[in-house]
Parts: structure tokens; sequence; C-alpha cells
């Protein structure tokens, strides 16, 4: 299991954390390969009407995201801030703070004007419907 | 459908999540959180990431000297979305770490705020005592 993103504490630290908490093994099926990418992770569906982006920002508050829709392009961004108390020793950090801004194309008009976001337990979800041209269209058929 | 995604260079990183193995009842993958431990004078205290997860949907429990966190969603998907772009996996989460006897396990409290549960884990007594004699000597 490699994880170079850890911090590495010190001999005297490692023997404190011994003595409070100590991680049982477990088998970690990702394995060193767990790829590393932007932040925050993002996906994105699909629906009739428009789209749905979510993303995962656990820890950051509702009023540290900015969202910008132009044209049909998406961006997120902000920071993320962890403060840990000023007198506690560290043994281990792998939550990861700092800013970030991540801009998504979509392939076609949205309608920037109808968007909505919402941001509970820590996830991003923010739906855009299409503009009207690419929305589809509901045709009634007339019986006779 | 092509979806183009852009990030600034120097810009927060993120990883995969970690899939924990196990022969588990409920279904869907489970997930390691990331964890920060630290310590004060008083306590330990661990945070952990759980997005998606609120108060009602974590279990922070201690048995046999063995903290396990676990975590569900608290909001799924709804039907009819079709997916277009991944980055990210979903499903529960889990991590368990021993306690040594150093630890008030009477005292834990945990809360959870914006998909981040934080444990507080207050030393013992005796744990506390220790540490004031080694800084006099």
């Amino acid at each position: 299991m490699s994880q170079s993103w850890y911090s590495s504490p010190s001999e005297t630290s490692f023997d404190q954390l011994r003595r409070g908490l100590d991680e049982l093994f477990e088998r970690v099926g990702a394995g060193p390969s767990r790829r590393a990418g932007a932040f925050p992770p993002m996906n994105l569906f699909e629906s009739e009407d428009g789209f749905v982006l979510t993303a995962e920002l656990p820890g950051v508050k509702g009023d540290d995201i900015e969202i910008a829709v132009e044209g049909n392009r998406v961006t997120v961004r902000g920071e993320r801030k962890i403060d840990h108390p000023s007198d506690a020793s560290v043994h281990r950090l792998e939550r990861q703070s700092g800013a970030f801004r991540r801009t998504l194309e979509l392939p076609v008009e949205i309608d920037a004007e109808k968007a909505e976001a919402v941001h509970r337990h820590g996830v991003l979800m923010l739906r855009i419907p299409k503009a009207p041209e690419h929305q589809p269209r509901r045709i009634n058929v007339q019986s006779s | 459908m092509s979806i183009e995604t852009t990030s600034q260079q120097g810009d927060l990183q993120t990883r995969e999540k970690a899939e924990v193995q196990r022969e588990g009842t409920r279904p869907g993958p489970l997930f390691r959180p990331d964890v920060d431990i630290v310590e004060r004078a008083e306590e330990f205290v661990v945070t952990a990431d759980l997005p998606g997860v609120d108060q009602e949907h974590v279990d922070v429990r201690l048995e046999n000297g063995v903290l396990s966190i676990s975590g569900r969603l608290a909001v799924g998907l709804e039907p009819g979305w079709t997916p277009r772009y991944r980055e990210y996996r979903t499903g529960g989460y889990q991590r368990q770490f021993s306690l040594s006897d150093g630890i008030d396990t009477e005292g834990i409290r945990a809360s959870m705020r914006d998909g981040v549960l934080e444990l507080r884990l207050p030393k013992s007594e005796r744990q506390r005592r220790r540490r004031i004699d080694v800084s006099t000597a």
C-alpha cells in the first residue's frame, strides 16, 4: 500500500501514535494504483432536460464555493481550509487543503440562468437545464 | 459525447478512493476514508472525510479496543440520470483503528459537519499524569 502523500511522522511522534491510536491493517483493493486527479472529483449525468454535475467537497462550506456558468462552460472554484489547533502535534495528514478551480465544458448549450446548486453533506449538486433549443420537444398526438 | 475538463497546475489534487475488500452483507463498494490524526495535551482528534454522509448515516463504535468508523450515503442518485462522465465512485466508507488503554473510552465524542466526521478521544487520567511527569523531569 503506497501512500506517498502522507506526511511522514518522525519516530518520536510515531511512538506516541502507537500508544494512542493504531490503525488496523486492512486489505485495500485499489492498492498502489490509486490515480491522482484534480480536486474536487466530479461526475456528470444527463437527464432529459439537462445535466447534473456532482462534486465531492467534504469540509468545504457552501459559502466557500463559487460557481460560474458561461456559455457551455461550468467553473467550480474555491478553497478547502483545514485548521488543526496550533498546539496539536500531527500524527497523520491525509486530507488535503488548498485552492481549487475546475472547468467543465459541456457538449451542448446550457441555460445558465436556470442553473441551481445545492451543497449538502460535503457533496455539491449542480443542476443545469439545457438551452431550450436542445430540450426534447413534446408533440401531442391528436386523436381523430 | 465529449466532456472537456481543465484545472490549474498547482491546485489542490485528489486521489482515487481506495476500496476496502471485505465480505460484506451490504451491497455496493466500501471505501477507506482519508483521515487526519492530531494529538493535543488532553486528547486525540481524528477527522475523516465522508462526503455524502450525514449524522444519521454514520456509525462509530468501540468494541474490544477497536474503534470502527462506517458511513452510508444519505442521498442517492435519481433514476433517469444517465452517467456521462465519471471521476469518482460512490459507496459506503469504513476504517478501523485500535485504541490503547491510554484513552478514556467513555469520553469519546463524535460530530458530523459538511461530510466530515470529527472524533475527540480524551486521554485517560493516567495518560495525562504520565505526560506531566515527563515534562517536569
